[in-house]
C-alpha cells in the first residue's frame, strides 16, 4: 500500500471540508449553504443507491425510505436528548449519524432479504412498497408529528460533516470496487447462477449491499434533519426515489462519477432554473423548435454515423450551430405573431418542464448514461491528451 | 463392473441420485463413481438428464431421493457456493460468463472464494485486500496463459468470440481452486480446430493440475477421444457406463443416441 498517496488523500479530503466549511458558512447566504449541504446529501444518496442499483444490480426503487428512517430515528432521539452542555454539537452530530445509519442499516436489511428472492421488477415493487409503508407509517404516528412535522429539532448544521460523509461514501464504494470482493458484487449483477457457481456467497453480497446502501442513506437523513431542524413526511415522498434513482441512471449505472456528477447536476439544474428571467412565447416556440430539430439530428447521428472521433465531433458542432441559428431565425419569425409576442414565462415556471425534458433527451442521445461504466481515474486523463493506441487483442 | 481406477480415491459418488419435476422425473436413479484423476464423459441424447445431472451435483438443485458424496462427505442440498468451496467447479452450456467485466476479472471472481481478506478491509482499502487483489490478478494471469487468452485479458468478456468465451469458462472454474471440474459442453459450437486445441487443454488440466474431469459432450469423436471412462444416461436413466469400446459396441447406446454407423 502507498502510505503517502493514502495520507495525501487523507490530507485533501479533509481539506477540502475545511475548505468548503469556511468559505459557505462565512461569506454565502443562508440559502446558498443550504443549497450546498443538501447536494452534498444528494451526492451520499445518489452513490449509496448506485451501490445497490448499479454495483450490485439489485432494483430498488425506495431509497428515499432509508433516508427518512435516519432521519426520523435521529431527529426524535435528538430532541429528547440532546443535551447542548454535554458534549461539542459537531460530536453529538457523528454519533446521531451513526445512530441513523444503523437504524437505516437495519431497515436496509429488512429489504434485503425478500431480495435474495426477488428479482428485477418485484423487487423494485417491493421497495417501492416498503418506503410507502414507513412513509405512511409517519405520517399516522402522532409521536413523530404526523403529517404536519417532526419539529424543533435541536440545529447543528455542519456543511463539513456533510461533505465528510459524501467523501467517505464515495471512498468506501471505490474501494470495494478496487478489490476483488467488488468483482464479486459485479458478478452478482452479471449472473447470479454463475457467480454462486463460482464460489460468491449471494445473499451475503445482496444483503451487505442493502445494509451499507442504506446505511449510507440513514446518516444522510440524520444530517438533514439536524440541518433543517423540521422534517415531514412530504420530504421523503416518491418522487425523491425517484430523482435519486434518476441521478444513478443518467450518470451511468454503476458508475460512482456518474453518480456523483449526475446528483449535483439534477440537484442544481431546477435551482438554477428559478432565476432564469421571463421569456416571450415566441422565443419559447422557437427554442422548443430548434432543440427538437437538434435532438432528432443528433440521435440519427449517434445511432448512424460510426467516423472517427474528429468528424463525429464535426458534426456534432456543425448540429448544435445549426440548430441556434434556425432557433434565432424562428423566433424573428414568431415575433409577428403577436399573441405569442405578447406571452410570457418565467423560469419558475418552465423549469420541471425544462428539467423532465433535459431528463428525456439525455435518455435518449446517452442511454447508458453520462458515464455508462467507466469511472474517472487519472489515467483516463492523461488518455485524452494522448493519440489513442489501437487496443491489441480487441474484437468489434 | 468399471474396474479402472479403483485404486486411486473416490471424488464424487452418486448412489440412485433422483430428481422429479412434478410428474417429470428427469434423473432416475442414476449411480456412478469418479476416482482421483478421471476424465469421465456423460453422454447421452438430448433431454436425457445430462446437464440437469450436473445441476445436481453443484447443488443447483436439490436431489429429491438418493445421495451425492464428494470425497466421502454427502453434498445433496448444500447451496452452489459452498459445493463449490469444498472443490467442485463447473462451466455453463449456455456460457454464463460476467459480460461487463473483462477476462481477468472473471477468473478473479472464480478465484475470490479463497480470498481471506474481509470485506471490512476492502471497504477500508487496507492492504491485505490489496495484496489479495494484486494476488489474484497474478494467478488469473496465468490461468489465461494455461488457456491462451492471455492475449486478452483486458477485454470486456461479452466482446470475446465464441470459442475464447468456452475457454475463458474453464479458466474461471479453474480458479476456483477445484479439484473436480465439470465441463458442460465446453466443444459446442467450436470448429475443428478449435476442439483440438480444447482436448489439449482439458488433458492439460487432467495431467499437468492433477484436477478430475467430468465432462458432458456430443461429438463422440471428442469424448470416445478424451474420456477414459463415459456414462450413457437416456430418459434420466442410466443405460451404460465403461470404456469408451464398450460403449461404442453396446447395444442399448447405439439405439438410443449413437445410431448405426459410429
Amino acid at each position: 500500500m502507498n502510505l503517502p498517496i493514502r495520507l495525501g488523500s487523507f490530507l485533501a479530503a479533509a481539506l477540502f471540508c475545511w475548505g468548503i466549511q469556511t468559505w459557505a458558512m462565512g461569506s454565502l447566504p443562508f440559502n446558498l449553504q443550504r443549497l450546498i449541504a443538501l447536494a452534498g446529501l444528494y451526492v451520499v444518496l445518489a452513490v449509496s443507491l448506485n451501490l445497490i442499483n448499479g454495483i450490485t444490480g439489485q432494483f430498488s426503487i425506495g431509497h428515499a425510505a432509508f433516508y427518512q428512517v435516519g432521519a426520523y430515528l435521529a431527529g426524535y432521539f435528538s430532541i429528547h436528548n440532546f443535551n447542548p452542555q454535554g458534549m461539542p454539537p459537531w460530536l453529538w452530530l457523528i454519533l446521531m449519524m451513526i445512530l441513523g445509519a444503523l437504524g437505516a442499516s437495519l431497515a436496509g436489511l429488512v429489504v434485503g432479504l425478500p431480495s435474495l428472492r426477488l428479482r428485477g421488477d418485484y423487487l423494485a415493487i417491493v421497495t417501492l412498497g416498503f418506503g410507502e409503508i414507513i412513509r405512511i407509517f409517519v405520517q399516522n404516528t402522532k409521536e413523530l408529528g404526523g403529517s404536519y412535522a417532526l419539529d424543533k429539532i435541536p440545529k447543528i448544521q455542519s456543511l463539513w460533516l456533510i461533505w465528510g460523509l459524501a467523501i467517505v461514501c464515495i471512498a468506501v464504494c471505490r474501494n470495494l470496487l478496487k478489490t476483488a470482493h467488488g468483482l464479486s458484487f459485479l458478478a452478482v449483477r452479471e449472473d447470479e447462477v454463475a457467480s454462486s457457481a463460482m464460489g460468491v456467497n449471494v445473499t451475503k453480497v445482496k444483503v451487505m449491499a442493502f445494509v451499507l446502501g442504506s446505511g449510507f442513506a440513514g446518516a444522510a437523513g440524520a444530517l438533514l434533519a439536524h440541518w433543517e431542524t423540521s422534517i415531514t413526511p412530504q420530504t421523503f415522498s416518491m418522487d425523491v426515489s425517484f430523482i435519486i434513482l434518476t441521478m444513478v441512471v443518467l450518470g451511468g449505472t454503476g458508475s460512482i462519477t456518474g453518480s456523483v456528477l449526475a446528483a449535483l447536476v439534477l440537484f442544481y439544474l431546477p435551482e438554477y432554473l428559478r432565476n432564469v428571467s421571463a421569456i416571450s412565447g415566441s422565443t419559447l416556440v422557437a427554442v422548443t423548435l430548434s432543440v427538437i430539430t437538434a435532438v432528432a439530428v443528433m440521435k440519427r447521428l449517434v445511432d448512424h454515423y460510426h467516423r472517427p472521433m474528429k468528424q463525429r465531433v464535426i458534426a456534432y458542432l456543425a448540429t448544435i450551430v445549426g440548430s441556434a441559428i434556425l432557433g434565432v431565425v424562428l423566433n424573428i419569425a414568431f415575433r409577428g405573431v403577436e399573441s405569442l409576442a405578447k406571452a410570457s414565462f418565467t423560469g419558475d415556471k418552465l423549469r420541471l418542464v425544462i428539467f423532465a425534458t433535459t431528463l428525456i433527451i439525455l435518455m435518449l442521445l446517452r442511454p447508458q448514461g453520462i458515464f455508462a461504466h467507466h469511472e474517472f481515474s487519472w489515467d483516463w486523463v492523461r488518455r485524452l491528451f494522448r493519440r489513442p493506441a489501437p487496443t491489441p487483442g480487441a474484437t468489434s | 463392473m468399471s474396474a479402472p481406477g479403483s485404486d486411486r480415491p473416490v471424488v464424487l459418488q452418486l448412489t440412485d441420485a433422483t430428481i422429479k419435476f412434478g410428474g417429470l422425473t428427469a434423473v432416475n436413479q442414476v449411480s456412478f463413481e469418479l476416482f482421483q484423476g478421471d476424465l469421465f464423459g456423460l453422454i447421452g441424447p438430448n433431454g436425457a438428464g445430462k446437464t440437469t445431472c450436473f445441476n445436481l451435483i453443484t447443488g443447483v438443485y436439490r436431489p429429491t431421493s438418493g445421495k451425492i458424496a464428494y470425497q466421502g462427505n454427502s453434498i445433496g442440498g448444500l447451496p452452489p457456493n459452498k459445493i463449490c468451496k469444498l472443490g467442485i467447479a463447473r462451466t455453463f452450456q449456455n456460457i454464463r460468463l460476467f459480460g461487463a467485466l473483462s477476462a481477468i476479472e472473471n477468473v478473479m471472481v472464480g478465484g475470490h472464494l479463497r480470498d481471506p481478506s474481509s470485506l471490512l478491509s476492502a471497504l477500508s482499502y487496507f492492504p491485505r485486500a490489496i495484496h489479495e487483489t494484486a494476488r489474484l490478478r497474478e494467478q488469473a494471469r496465468e490461468l489465461l496463459r494455461i488457456v491462451n487468452l492471455e492475449d486478452v485479458a483486458e477485454v470486456r468478456s461479452r466482446d470475446l468470440p465464441y470459442g475464447k468465451q468456452r475457454r475463458l469458462e474453464i479458466a474461471r472454474a479453474m480458479a476456483t481452486g477445484c479439484n473436480l471440474i465439470l465441463l458442460d459442453e465446453p466443444a459446442a459450437g467450436m470448429n475443428p480446430f478449435e476442439k483440438e486445441d480444447l482436448v489439449k487443454v482439458v488433458r492439460r488440466i487432467r495431467d499437468e493440475y492433477q484436477k478430475t474431469v467430468l465432462l458432458i459432450e456430443h461429438d463422440m469423436k471428442f469424448v470416445m477421444n478424451l474420456c477414459e471412462r463415459i456414462v450413457v444416461l437416456d430418459h434420466g436413466e442410466e443405460i451404460a457406463q465403461g470404456p469408451p469400446e464398450a460403449i461404442r459396441n453396446n447395444p442399448k447406446v447405439i439405439e438410443a443416441y449413437l445410431g448405426e454407423a459410429v
